[in-house]
């Protein structure tokens, strides 16, 4: 014990001291009277409630589901855009269409999550996981943007908007904000109450810890996994019609409170319902001391941004260390052997060869269109692509091989961007983007640091913290990148006699030097697979336990991966913007980075070859536009395709890429291998499938009774205790 | 004969439960010691306590007689000590061969002997008989071929204990044999060999000394002639017979 206490203090002492600090050095001026201190106090309360209705709702789920809901403020803005529909359009009484929103539409909403998705997700990795639900996000938002267009504005009104409100010394509050508040109390007390003294509720949460053990209960576990997600998706409703009035009914606000929930939800580590309202409630009052005391001066006019994000960080250094599990089902299901040098260089070559045919004009395409002239424009649409290819192949040994999920590598790209344009990049230098990478790929290991000694979804949730920093704080700084100062940032830089610049005059040039460049690293990586460092990494996060058992170290092992993916990561900014010749500052949003995770998720995200089908992906949209015309239903499928894409990863969780691979391979006359590890394969998924249904079964014959649930509500608390009990020393710390 | 390995009255509690209480065994070189004793009686946590997987409440674990309760697994893993897992914990998207090869390269980063991984993975894969399954990935192999991956990886990192957690399951009567000749093979080798197991033949056969645990209480130790004499033992398994039943 002795040994673990002095890091944490040591670190609340530098946290308490930075805090001090920033609160010394930003101090607004406002005199602290029963005046601020009660506004700060009030409107710190009303938006803590908000925060801690949705954090409550995503640590329901993850307690009963063991799935972190990424979509859950989505699903949330959705039912808010129905409950909209239904009172301000429809005319319906409040009641009414609230009975109808949260009653009607979210359990539906919830079985049929339930029922077509996320039972598939129990045993599936984290990185499917993770994609499925953020999949659903967007799907979600698409969904409701598709539904109604945000061209029009839209507002919610307030619950008792006419109506006074209450004073509290000479502040304010609205009747709405009292409401939310108290709403959110309910709803944690209400729900810490529905899981530990209800049957339901214990069922629930003994689900999450095996199946057999529910059937102990005597219910169906698939009843009970449904209102789950039904639970879930109320209070997700709920959370989201009280916010709407207070944020405006935008879709992209809504869906991020995810970022905000998902620090108090880290706060309650994932699982205290109590805790997950506290730690929205120090979100919210953070927030509104700010406001009202703090001064950030024009230079970190944004920091407000950064708190949750800032409270997520903190938070990570105070938790227990994860244990090494050992005995989860991990399903893996590949048929695969090692690319051979020859193929990987082959496989180069057709990149090379497929973008250069079109870059030169050898293909003949659709007449008519500029897509296939191959006009300028097409070839720097056709590099801004390639240059995300890059961003989606910086991925492939992190997420692929060391199974860390991280949704920061776009911003890392975005900080390179920036970066290169004050070393080398305003002068044409290619030596910068040495320098760029040199710098990414401690950045890249910075932002994990907090989160490498935890469970893998908390790195998840640091690195879209991060990414939402970046776009918010650290890009839009002044000395990163000026917003005064407008035009072209990045001259034109000279490699081996190739100019490549963004000018239209260079860009065939830029697209093959890029083409190149990207080959050249699909290679690398190729043959990085064949190393012992990549079967370090794949041997890691396949088995930690195990890895550590036979000397793995693995804090320093994931130290690696996350400094090689950096300083692609890095590359990737600086072709970024040469590609663009210019940033403005909301250049690198968390949402555009997003979509590049799923999408090579989507084709495989093991494989370096899915990163260039996912930069063909990227470029069939557009090209489509160009060919059929702007069709609306085109519209429609590209805001709502790639969310879909990534939730049918619950029904094909290895990628597009792995799937015909293997179907293909197998044809191929030589490849006698590739059909008996097929069929092997097959096999065993079919006895897998058959020890399911048997589990599936077992809680109906169950009878249920109050010496059962007792036995079941002891093991059930001796996990909770144990989660904070164990923590076994992992790889690397000492 | 020397005491390689030893625990020291080690306690695990997971909340109100004592998963283990006061277990004191010892491991010799260059014999099968057993670790046996009824479902849940505390053999894997154990383990996972000599492996440095969970931290003991109290008590201490030795090895080669400097104290190692507060080192990292990946540290007592260079010092010698390998296991197999009851789940399996392969490394399931790489070959067999894959498998071996990461632990003998790990080896590398300690062991200067100068070995050549992929010679002794290749040497290893023959030993147990994986040569034919190689280069299949082993989320695809059946679980008796899985289970020998996992004792080919341990062996890989050339251990001087080696902790193997019912390695029998998932064999059939053949491949059970097959095992317990290898093992003794091993033992001959020098390397000292910790084995739990429920196929109580097999331990029988193979094992020269044999610990019983019991809700956590180590409640008899012995040559397996002593230990199956032994009314304590006798009692914790026909209890647990009866139970069994009973559900
Ligand atoms: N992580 C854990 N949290 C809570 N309880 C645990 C944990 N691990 C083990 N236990 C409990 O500790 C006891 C001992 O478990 P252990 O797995 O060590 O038994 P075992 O002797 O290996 O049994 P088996 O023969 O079934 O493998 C059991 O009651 C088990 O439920
Ligand atoms: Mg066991």
């Amino acid at each position: 014990m002795r040994l673990k206490v002095s890091p944490r203090l040591i670190s609340a002492i530098v946290v308490g001291l930075v805090i001090l600090f920033l609160v010394n050095k930003n101090w607004g001026g406002a005199s602290i009277s029963a005046k601020t201190i009660s506004s700060f106090l009030v409107v710190g309360i009303a938006l803590g409630g908000i925060y801690a209705i949705t954090a409550g709702g995503l640590v329901v789920t993850y307690a009963t589901t063991g799935i972190f809901n990424f979509a859950h403020a989505a699903i949330g803005c959705f039912l808010a855009f129905c409950y909209w529909q239904l009172t301000v359009k429809q005319g319906l009484p409040t009641v009414v269409a609230l009975i109808i929103t949260l009653f009607v539409i979210a359990p539906a909403i919830g079985f049929l999550l339930d029922k077509v998705i996320m039972r598939r997700l129990r045993d599936a990795a984290l990185v499917v996981q993770l994609m499925v639900t953020v999949g659903l996000m967007l799907t979600f938002m698409g969904i409701t943007l598709t539904i109604w267009s945000p061209k029009t504005g839209r507002s919610l009104p307030q619950f008792f908007q006419n109506t006074q409100g209450v004073q509290f010394g000479d502040v304010t509050a609205t009747w709405h904000r009292i409401i939310t508040v108290v709403v959110a109390l309910l709803v944690a007390l209400g729900l810490r109450f529905l899981l530990y003294k209800t049957r339901l509720g214990i069922s629930m949460r003994a689900v999450v810890d095996s199946r057999s053990l529910a059937g102990l209960t005597g219910a169906k576990p698939s009843i009970i996994s449904g209102s789950s997600w039904a639970l879930g998706c109320m209070t997700a409703g709920l959370a989201g019609i009280l916010i709407a009035p207070e944020t405006g009914l935008v879709v992209e606000n809504l869906a991020l409170i995810i970022v905000v929930a998902s620090a108090a939800a880290a706060i309650a580590q994932l699982k205290s319902i109590p805790m997950a309202f506290i730690g929205g409630l120090v979100i919210g009052l953070a927030k509104s001391f700010s406001a009202v005391y703090l001064e950030w001066g024009k230079d970190w006019a944004y920091a407000d941004e950064a708190i949750p994000a800032a409270i997520l960080f903190i938070a990570l250094l105070f938790l227990p260390m994860a244990r090494l599990e050992t005995g989860k089902i991990r399903i893996t299901k590949r048929t695969e052997r090692l690319t051979k040098p020859w193929e990987a260089a082959l496989g180069a070559g057709v990149m090379i060869a497929i973008v250069g045919a079109w870059a030169n004009g050898w293909i003949p395409w659709i007449s008519g269109t500029t897509f296939g002239e191959r006009s300028t424009v097409w070839l720097g649409r056709g590099a801004g692509f390639l240059v995300l290819g890059l961003v989606m192949l910086s991925l492939i040994p992190l997420i692929g091989w060391a199974g860390q999920v991280s949704f920061a590598n776009y911003a890392i790209a975005g900080i390179g961007a920036v970066l290169f344009s004050h070393f080398g990049g305003q002068n044409g230098d290619a030596l910068g983007i040495v320098w760029v990478m040199l710098i990414c790929a401690p950045l890249g290991l910075a932002i994990a640091l907090p989160a490498l000694r935890l469970k893998g979804l908390y790195l998840a949730l640091a690195t879209m913290a991060f990414a939402e920093v970046a776009d918010k704080v650290l890009i839009r700084h002044p000395s990163m990148l000026d917003p005064s100062a407008t035009g072209v940032l990045f001259k034109p830089v000279n490699f081996f006699g190739i100019t490549i610049s963004s000018s239209a005059s260079d860009r065939k040039a830029f697209l093959m030097f890029l083409v190149i460049a990207f080959a050249l690293l699909f290679f690398m990586l190729e043959m990085l697979r064949r190393t012992r460092w990549a079967r370090r990494w794949i041997a890691m996060s396949d088995s930690p336990a195990a890895s550590a058992t036979i000397g793995v170290n693995l804090t320093t092992t994931k130290m690696m991966v996350f400094m090689l993916s950096g300083a692609m990561a890095g590359f990737a900014g600086c072709m970024i913007g040469l590609q663009r010749g210019a940033l403005s500052v909301d250049s690198f949003p968390l949402f555009a980075g997003l979509p590049l995770v799923l999408l090579i998720a989507v084709q495989g995200v093991r494989y370096p070859v899915a990163a260039f089908m996912g930069f063909i992906g990227l470029a069939s949209f557009p090209a489509l536009f160009e060919v059929l015309g702007k069709p609306s239903w085109l519209t429609a499928i590209e805001l709502i395709g790639p969310g879909i894409a990534a939730i049918a990863m619950a029904y094909r969780p290895e990628g597009a890429v792995f799937y015909s691979g293997r179907d293909l391979a197998g044809l191929l006359p030589w490849r006698k291998d590739a059909r008996e590890e097929k069929a092997l394969a097959v096999a065993k998924e079919r006895e897998q499938n058959i020890g399911k249904d048997e589990i599936g079964d077992m809680g109906l014959t169950r009878p249920f009774s109050a010496d059962k649930v007792a036995q079941l509500d002891r093991v059930l608390d001796i996990t909770d205790l144990v989660d904070e009990h164990k923590m076994a020393p992992t790889g690397g710390a000492s | 004969m020397s005491s390689i390995l030893s625990t020291q009255d080690v306690v695990v509690r997971f909340g109100v439960l004592q998963a283990v209480s006061q277990a004191s065994i010892e491991v010799i070189e260059g014999r099968v010691t057993g670790l046996i004793g009824p479902n849940g009686a505390g053999k894997t946590t154990l383990f996972n306590v000599i492996t440095g997987l969970q931290e003991p409440t109290a008590g201490k674990v030795f090895f080669d007689g400097k104290d190692i309760t507060n080192k990292t697994p990946f540290k007592r893993a260079r010092l010698g000590i390998a296991r197999t897992f009851q789940k399996l914990e392969v490394f399931g998207s790489l070959s067999a061969r894959e498998n071996i090869l990461v632990a003998a390269e790990q080896r590398k980063t300690w062991d200067r002997s100068g070995f050549d991984p992929a010679k002794v993975c290749d040497e290893i894969l023959a030993k147990v008989g994986l040569s034919h399954v190689s280069e299949f990935m082993v989320g695809t192999l059946p679980t008796g071929t899985a289970r020998l991956v996992e004792l080919a990886r341990a062996l890989a990192s050339n251990p001087r204990v080696l902790l193997l957690d019912e390695p029998s399951s998932g064999l059939n009567e053949e491949e059970t044999e097959e095992m317990a000749a290898l093992l003794k093979t091993f033992v001959e080798e020098g390397l000292a060999v910790l084995l739990v197991e429920h196929d109580m033949s097999f331990v029988m056969g193979t094992c020269e000394y044999i610990h019983v645990l019991d809700f956590g209480v180590i409640i008899a130790e012995g040559t397996p002639a002593e230990v199956q004499a032994d009314s304590h033992v006798q009692a914790a398994y026909l209890g647990t017979k009866t139970e069994e039943q009973a559900s």
